[in-house]
């Protein structure tokens, strides 16, 4: 009897591990919601099940605002049911990375061309998305820039990304404070603009106040927000981050080494501080609660999302130049589909693509919800008649400074990396030619 | 269901096992001990046996995303020889193991030394204290510990500047000089709550006759320590030495989480190196072949742990 009952133990708990084991296989969806209008869905027989993986991009994030999507959504497609999962910057990458080599990735993924047409796009791993672009689509989008027309498309010709909006990173001051330390005569507050005399001036003047811990951080403890530094680098003395046709990374030229070179001074001269402890969240933070009197890494979102912790008007600005010409980081945002090989459920994405970005009516709510600025320019102002009417309105007016969209070269993966290490560097003391030489080389290499 | 000993006579030592049962007996109690060793032989075989064989063979081959592997020999591990950056972080690695796995180990066994002897409820209250950083997750430590470096308003810079210990702030792990040693610190706090409940529960078994003697007989406190309840606590000793040296060769989180392997790869261990070669490069081959060494390392060490430590326990 005792050998019975160990058998049928040892029967039972094997079961279970595999039934465990059977858990664990479907973890790409564990944790996410399936949102659908239910009784329709499960009420056809030929239910279409994909899924969608977001990166924390406005309220893109947030469970009921995407939930709301898709049940609008299956209002026009019952048979379409449209699982989410919510990735972060922070684990988001390693992810997608670890269901690429599961071969169970989503089939859907909502981010920018960096990931879907240089990185995965170009590893043959997503769908041509040629025909969601048709003359209209493309011509509607080209009317508000072309460089998102070709961000989207690989260097084989291919769209592999559909986009739903995009914004130009900018930087943010806290207003009171330079106003009451007097380094508010250094911006010229009608175009948002400094040179980088004043903005060195700014600096010290903030410094010798002693009002502020530290005038600004050059974060550099990681690569969230890079694009802020790039472009404080880029703009100082006019450098370019690659070459025209983005086929080498260029930061080591003499204008970048000049910049890099007055950061470094700035930094000996504690007029700001290059930290390696920190990443661009941590800066961000250090802005909101009045640490620092400056940050590199704004955006409308940002605005949105640390408006109710500061206690002072954030000043959104363009990042200071030598010759007046702003050349901001722009950021777009819009959908790609992993080739899964199920026909079946590749139309069904594009199904629901066409519908969270062409819909007349779904579409200026989708681009609401990411708190950016539609690709469309059919779709006019989608804030109109919002309580982010004003605020919006703002950082429109940086959309036309939006530079060369760059991030679509390759190696660029490695090359965030490099960057963030290369600021340490030169943070740190080093020479910084040497350091930029280092970083060039590093990235290039990473091409291929 | 009768045993079949039970009704058989017995025919001899040779149908007989060593233990007084038949051999039928003995088979049948075979198949049951390995039908319940089986689902954590699944586990151990799917997640352990297997992903180390492919570790193996993958080392040999230029492997990445989206591409049929390349067979590259022992490329890999010239390649790793010849990694400025991988000789870093092993010796940052080493340094950690170095300083970690003494102190850890010294530390606990004193802290249990004062606390075993206390009533059950004091006993359980520092125990609990200790044990606190184990149960604690992970990401809620490093940012605790993160706000306490913070270079503007940490605590540590706070309180170092009041006493009179530092003039300024210092950048704690923004400098290359003491990132590494904030590491180690938090390792120390994160890695002391499992041997001190141990070394409690090893202390405590120690017979209590055999210490009595040897005072009787005029031993001192330290004679006493180390003649009679060192030995008895040795195979414990032995135990957090091996996992303290495993799990200090093995610190990623706390990298990950606090310092991305900076300042000026100040920080970068063989694990983290692994893990950004493989997750943030997609070079995995090379990645693997580091794993492969990093487990050689790992398991040279504890051998000869075993060894030197083994030798008092015979």
């Amino acid at each position: 009897m005792k050998k019975a009952l160990a058998l049928v133990m040892a029967g039972a708990m094997a079961l279970s591990m595999v039934a465990c084991g059977g858990g664990s296989t479907s973890t790409a969806t564990s944790g996410s919601t399936a949102a659908s209008t239910g009784t329709s869905t499960a009420s056809s027989g030929a239910a279409t099940e994909i899924t969608l993986w977001t990166y924390p991009i406005g309220s893109w994030q947030k469970e009921e605002t995407v939930n709301g999507f898709i049940a609008e959504f299956n209002k026009q497609y019952p048979d379409i049911k449209v699982n989410v999962e919510y990735l972060d910057y922070t684990n988001g990458d390693d992810k997608v990375t670890t269901a690429i080599e599961a071969k169970n990735t989503p089939d859907i993924i909502f981010e920018g061309p960096e990931r879907l047409v240089s990185n995965w796009g170009a590893k043959g791993l997503m769908v041509d998305l040629s025909d969601l672009w048709t003359e209209e689509a493309t011509a509607d989008i080209s009317k508000t820039s072309e460089a998102v027309v070709n961000a989207c498309k690989g260097a084989d010709g291919k769209y592999y990304e559909y986009p739903l909006c995009m914004t130009a990173h900018n930087m943010a001051i806290n207003y009171e404070l330079f106003k009451e330390t007097g380094a508010l005569q250094y911006i010229d507050e009608e175009t948002r603009t400094w040179t980088t005399d004043n903005f060195v001036k700014a600096l010290e003047t903030l410094r010798d106040s002693g009002k502020v811990m530290t005038p600004a951080i050059v974060y550099c403890g990681g690569q969230g927000g890079d694009q802020g530094t790039r472009a404080l680098v880029n703009n100082l003395y006019s450098g370019t981050y690659t070459n025209a046709d983005h086929t080498a990374y260029t930061a080591n030229s003499a204008e970048n080494v000049k910049a890099l070179e007055l950061l470094q001074k700035l930094n000996n001269e504690k007029a700001l501080t290059f930290d390696p402890a920190l990443q661009a969240s941590d800066e961000l933070q250090m802005f909101a609660n009045g640490t620092a009197a400056m940050t590199f890494c704004w955006n409308a979102s940002n605005e949105a999302t640390y408006a109710e912790q500061v206690t002072f008007t954030p000043y959104a600005m363009n990042f200071p130049t030598d010759d007046g010409k702003v050349e901001l980081c722009g950021g777009i945002w819009g959908f790609g589909i992993f080739d899964n090989g199920d026909d079946a459920k590749i139309e069904a994405a594009k199904t629901f693509i066409k519908f969270i970005c062409d819909d007349a009516t779904q579409g200026p709510a989708s681009v609401q919800a990411t708190g950016f600025f539609p690709v469309r320019s059919s779709f006019g102002n989608v804030y109109a008649g919002t309580e982010d009417e004003t605020r919006m309105a703002t950082f429109q007016t940086f959309l036309p400074n939006m530079g060369d969209y760059y991030n679509v070269t390759g190696g660029w993966t490695e090359q965030r990396t490099a960057w963030w290490n290369m600021l340490q560097e030169v943070g740190n003391g080093s020479d910084v030619q040497a350091a930029a030489d280092k970083f060039v080389e590093t990235s290039n290499a990473a091409i291929g | 269901m009768t045993t079949s000993a039970t009704k058989q006579p017995v025919k001899g030592p040779s149908k007989r096992s060593g233990l007084g049962i038949s051999r039928a007996e003995a088979r049948r109690e075979t198949i049951a001990a390995y039908l319940f060793l089986l689902p954590f032989l699944i586990v151990f075989v799917g997640f352990v046996l297997i992903p180390m064989v492919m570790c193996l063979w993958t080392s040999f081959f230029d492997s990445t995303m989206a591409r049929e592997d390349i067979f590259v020999g022992f490329g890999n591990y010239i390649k790793m020889f010849q990694d400025d950056i991988f000789w870093k972080a092993l010796m940052n690695t080493a340094l950690i193991v170095v300083v970690a796995v003494p102190t850890v180990t010294a530390f606990s066994l004193w802290v249990a030394s004062a606390i075993y002897k206390m009533k059950a409820a004091s006993c359980s209250f520092f125990r609990c204290i200790f044990y606190l950083p184990v149960v604690t997750g992970t990401v809620a430590v490093t940012v605790v510990w993160k706000w306490m470096f913070n270079n503007y308003y940490g605590i540590i810079n706070y309180v170092a500047k009041g006493v009179g210990v530092i003039d300024n702030n210092v950048n704690w792990l923004g400098n290359p000089k003491t990132a590494i040693w904030c590491i180690i610190l938090i390792l120390f706090t994160t890695s002391i709550g499992q041997p001190i409940v141990l070394y409690v529960s090893a202390l405590g078994n120690v017979d209590a006759s055999l210490t009595e003697a040897a005072q009787v007989d005029g031993a001192t406190k330290l004679q006493t320590f180390w003649k009679i309840m060192w030995p008895q606590i040795t195979p414990t000793t032995l135990y957090i030495l091996v996992i303290t040296t495993i799990n200090s060769f093995q610190c990623f989180a706390l990298i990950q989480l606090l310092t991305s392997g900076g300042p000026n790869h100040a920080t970068d261990t063989i694990m983290y190196y692994i893990y950004y070669q493989a997750f943030k490069l997609y070079q995995y081959g090379y990645g693997n072949a580091m794993g492969v060494i990093l487990a050689i390392i790992i398991a040279l060490l504890s051998a000869l742990q075993f060894k030197v430590a083994g030798k008092g326990n015979d």
